[in-house]
C-alpha cells in the first residue's frame, strides 16, 4: 500500500509532524476529493514507520497549542524510499468485482445480466461526469499535474465503458458457453509418494 | 418528425435531503441532421441529458423518444440493441485499441455485432475516407496524431450508420487546432451526411460551429441560438451568454 511510503516520501522531502504530512498529502493528491485520508491514519502509520525504525522523532515543536512531534527519515527509511521508487506500480485489472458479479448474474436463477451491465454503465457514467466537472475547473498553466491525473481517471473510465459495450454486444454468446466449473480433484487424501 | 424528443424529461440523483436535480422537467425538440450544442455551467445536467438521450440511463420521470420509439418502455435488450445500431457515441478519449489498426478498429464493432469480417472493413474504410484518413487506414493508434486518432474513434461511431451521433466533450484533449478541425467535421457530417450531432461542450469556441446551441442551467433549457445559413455563432456572444447564467 502507498501511504507508509508516501510518508516517506512527504519526509524524505522535509521534516515535518502529523497534521503537516495530512494536509501535505492532501495537496499532493489533489485534494480530499481525489483521495480522502483521515489524520488518524496519518497518525497510526507513522507509529508503525517509527516501529519499524523506518522515521525517527527529530524534535517537538510548540507554538502554545499541544506539542508537534517533528518526524524524519532514518537511512534504513531512505533505502525503503529508494526501493519503493525502483519498483513498477501495477493495477491488477484482472481482479474485478464488476465481472464476478456479471458472472453470477448469469448464473443465479434470477439473476439480470443485462441490468448489471445497465446499472453499472450509469454509475460510470456519474462518476465520469464528476471528474469531467473537477477537470474543467482545474487550470491547466498553473495545475498541469492534477490535469494529467484527471485524464487518467477519464481515461479508465472511458476504457470501462466501451468495455462494458463489447461485453454487452456479445452477452448472448457469453451466456451460451458453459459456466467455468473447477476441475474435477480426487476425493479422499492425495497419495504418498510411491503410492498408486 | 424528431429524431429526439423530450418531454418532462427529469433525473435526480439520490433520495430525501440528499437528492439533486440534474434535469428538471425538460423539454427539447430535435431535427434529423441537426448539429446542437449543450452548454452551461458545470452541473446544469447537460451530460446527464445526452445520456439519457442515448439511453444510458434511466430517467426518473418523463419520456425521451429516439428516432419515433419511446425508450421508457423498452426492454433492456431492445434498448441495449437500439443503442447499438441507432445511436454513435464519441469520447474525450479516443480508447482505440493499440494493436488494431485504424480500419480494423472502426470495423470492430460491426464484426461484434456479427457483420462479416471483409463487409465490416470495407465498410470501415469508406467512413474512414469521408472523413479524410484514407492514408491512414493501415496505421496504428500510436502512429497517429490525436486529432486522427480522435477522427478515427468518430468513424467508428459512425460505422453502424446511426441517425443520431453523441460527443461528450469530444475535444476535451485536443489542442485548439485539432479541436476547431473536429468541431468542423461534426458540422460536415450534419449538413453533408444528414446524421444528427448532439456535443456536449463547455468550449465556446467549438460550440460555435454547431447550428443549434442549447443552454441549460439547474435542469433546464434558460436559452437557445440558432443559425439560419451556413455561418458560425458568434463565439463573443457565447461567451456572454455563459458569464451571464453563472
Amino acid at each position: 500500500m502507498s501511504v507508509p511510503n508516501a510518508l516517506l516520501g512527504l519526509l524524505a522531502h522535509r521534516p515535518r509532524h502529523g497534521y503537516e504530512l495530512h494536509d501535505a498529502f492532501e495537496a499532493m493528491v489533489g485534494g480530499e476529493e481525489n483521495w480522502d485520508i483521515k489524520p488518524a491514519q496519518i497518525y497510526t502509520t507513522l507509529a508503525r514507520l517509527e516501529k519499524k525504525g523506518l522515521v525517527v522523532e527529530e524534535g517537538v515543536e510548540q507554538d502554545g497549542g499541544p506539542e508537534k512531534h517533528i518526524y524524519t527519515l532514518t537511512d534504513a527509511g531512505w533505502a525503503e524510499l529508494r526501493a519503493w521508487f525502483s519498483q513498477p506500480v501495477f493495477s491488477d485489472h484482472r481482479r474485478d468485482e464488476f465481472f464476478l458479479k456479471l458472472m453470477l448474474s448469469l448464473v443465479v436463477e434470477d439473476g439480470d445480466p443485462r441490468r448489471v451491465i445497465y446499472v453499472q454503465r450509469a454509475g460510470l457514467y456519474q462518476q465520469l461526469h464528476a471528474i469531467t466537472a473537477q477537470r474543467i475547473r482545474v487550470d491547466p498553466k498553473l495545475e498541469l499535474a492534477y490535469v494529467l491525473l484527471l485524464d487518467q481517471a477519464v481515461m479508465h473510465l472511458e476504457a470501462d465503458l466501451r468495455w462494458l459495450e463489447m461485453v454487452e454486444a456479445r452477452l448472448d454468446e457469453i451466456s451460451r458457453q458453459p459456466i467455468p466449473q473447477p476441475a474435477d480433484r480426487p476425493r479422499g487424501r492425495p497419495p504418498k509418494n510411491g503410492e498408486g | 418528425m424528431s429524431i429526439v424528443k423530450t418531454e418532462q424529461l427529469t433525473k435526480v440523483y439520490g433520495e430525501g435531503a440528499t437528492a439533486v436535480t440534474a434535469l428538471n422537467h425538460l423539454n427539447l425538440d430535435i431535427q434529423p441532421g441537426e448539429f446542437v450544442a449543450v452548454m452551461g455551467p458545470s452541473g446544469c445536467g447537460k451530460s446527464t441529458l445526452l445520456h439519457l438521450v442515448g439511453g444510458l440511463d434511466q430517467p426518473t420521470s418523463g419520456r425521451v423518444t429516439l428516432d419515433g420509439q419511446d425508450l421508457s418502455g423498452m426492454k433492456d435488450d431492445d434498448l441495449a440493441r437500439m443503442r447499438r445500431r441507432r445511436v454513435g457515441l464519441v469520447f474525450q478519449f479516443f480508447n482505440l485499441i493499440p494493436v488494431l489498426t485504424a480500419v480494423e478498429n472502426v470495423a470492430l464493432p460491426l464484426i461484434l455485432d456479427g457483420t462479416k469480417q471483409s463487409e465490416a472493413e470495407q465498410r470501415a474504410e469508406s467512413w474512414l475516407t469521408r472523413i479524410g484518413l484514407s492514408d491512414r487506414m493501415a496505421h496504428r493508434p500510436d502512429q497517429l496524431s490525436g486529432g486522427q486518432q480522435q477522427r478515427v474513434a468518430i468513424a467508428r461511431a459512425l460505422v453502424a450508420e446511426p441517425p443520431l451521433l453523441l460527443a461528450d466533450e469530444p475535444t476535451g484533449n485536443l489542442d485548439s487546432r485539432a479541436a476547431d478541425e473536429i468541431a468542423v467535421l461534426l458540422r460536415q457530417i450534419s449538413e453533408e451526411w444528414q446524421r444528427t450531432v448532439l456535443m456536449v461542450t463547455h468550449d465556446p469556441r467549438i460550440a460555435a460551429h454547431a447550428g443549434r446551441i442549447v443552454f441549460l442551467k439547474d435542469g433546464l433549457v434558460v436559452d437557445e441560438t440558432r443559425l439560419s445559413s451556413n455561418g458560425r455563432h458568434e463565439e463573443q456572444q457565447v461567451r456572454q451568454k455563459l458569464e451571464v447564467m453563472s
